[in-house]
């Protein structure tokens, strides 16, 4: 019993110790001036696309409504805009809508009778006059609205191909090699 | 012997008349009360703080958990302390836990992706809460306990900054901007 009463009063008197020391600190808080320290971060605006090739390759059929390409491609495009943006278009163009692809020797494939399929939709021809490339040159693969949650992000575009020789003059397209180039470029607005 | 008897009589006169002149001069030592003057002495407590830089800048990378800061500073502590005191700590914090940068439209860095690594140790982000600033938006870089021998002392603790994007995957691009303060207490 004399033992319990002792260890209580030594509980009592350390407690009281402690509590003494705490709030005599707490009271006494001595703290120094604020130095502030000015934090500028920049996260700078940039819009990028990738191909995941850059050749395609058709063996023509004369007269054939269905040449498909050698491969698909898909066109990944990432972003990082300021607040202010409100879309993220991309486009596929040619620079000339009447050659397309030449032989170098004055036979063309037109655009129109370029056709890519975007993500398994239905193929469209590039008629159309975008923000790249020439007047009726273009597809404008996707339009992407920007708002708060995907100012930053990014999507793919996968592109099938196909030149469709039926049209026009195209089935009396003579025998040869046809070459050109089609851009993918994205732009963001406004 | 005439003459000795002369000048003995000469000597002892001379004596008689130095302890004479003497014998007066002793009894007039006239001393005033004293008077004490008190000295109070008194050396403040202090407890001080200096930045060798107060800007930092950095250049995000869209994702990326490693977006260093361009410079380190240096914080120096310096203090006059009374015996009693205890400890001293350093503390970095935020005013706000969810908007330590912002830019102004709504975008915000939290305190949770900024890091400070102090002295060259390991980075820690601030989300304790400390004496000063918002709640979960402090780090204690320091703590050291006051002893006799270093009432008066002073340290430095150079701080490396970061921020961590690797969580913040829609933060769109912008200039954002935030105060990290440094303070000390002692207790």
């Amino acid at each position: 019993m004399n033992n319990r009463k002792h260890d209580l009063l030594w509980i009592v008197v350390i407690a009281v110790f402690v509590l003494g020391i705490t709030s005599l600190a707490s009271a006494q808080a001595l703290n120094s001036g604020a130095q502030p320290i000015a934090l500028n971060a920049q996260l700078a605006e940039s819009l990028t696309v990738n191909l995941s090739a850059n050749a395609v390759n058709f063996t023509l059929t004369a007269g054939s409504a269905t040449n498909a390409g050698s491969t698909n491609i898909t066109a990944t495009t990432a972003w990082v805009l300021k607040p202010g943006r409100t879309q993220v278009t991309v486009d596929a163009y040619f620079a000339s809508a009447a050659a397309a692809l030449t032989d170098g020797a004055g036979d063309n494939i037109p655009s129109s009778a370029f056709f890519i399929s975007d993500n398994g939709g239905a193929s469209a021809a590039l008629v159309n006059t975008v923000a790249f490339g020439a007047a009726n040159g273009g597809l404008r693969l996707a339009t992407v609205p920007i708002v708060a949650g995907n100012r930053n992000s990014t999507r793919n575009d996968q592109m099938a191909f196909n030149i469709n020789l039926t049209g026009g003059t195209l089935p009396q397209l003579p025998a040869a090699t046809y070459t050109g180039t089609l851009n993918i470029q994205a732009q963001a607005t406004p | 012997m005439t003459k000795r008897r002369t000048t003995i009589r000469a000597a002892v006169a001379l004596s008689i008349l130095w302890i004479l002149a003497s014998l007066p001069g002793k009894a007039q030592v006239l001393s005033s009360g004293a008077r004490t003057i008190s000295l109070n002495a008194n050396l403040s407590e202090s407890v001080s703080l200096s930045l060798s830089a107060n800007t930092v800048n950095f250049t995000l990378t869209p994702g990326s958990a490693t977006n260093a800061g361009n410079t380190a500073i240096t914080a120096t502590t310096n203090w006059t302390l009374r015996p009693g005191r205890i400890a001293l700590s350093v503390y970095a914090f935020f005013a706000s836990s969810a908007a330590a940068l912002t830019d102004g439209a709504g975008d915000n860095i939290p305190s949770s992706r900024f890091s400070i690594s102090d002295n060259g140790g390991a980075f820690a982000p601030l989300t304790n809460t400390a004496p000063f600033g918002g709640a979960n938006a402090g780090l204690r870089l320091a703590t050291v306990f006051v002893l006799l021998g270093n009432l008066q002392g002073r340290r430095t603790d150079t701080m490396n900054f970061n921020i961590d994007l690797s969580t913040l995957p829609n933060l769109p691009a912008g200039t954002y901007t935030g105060t990290v303060t440094i303070q000390v207490q002692v207790i």
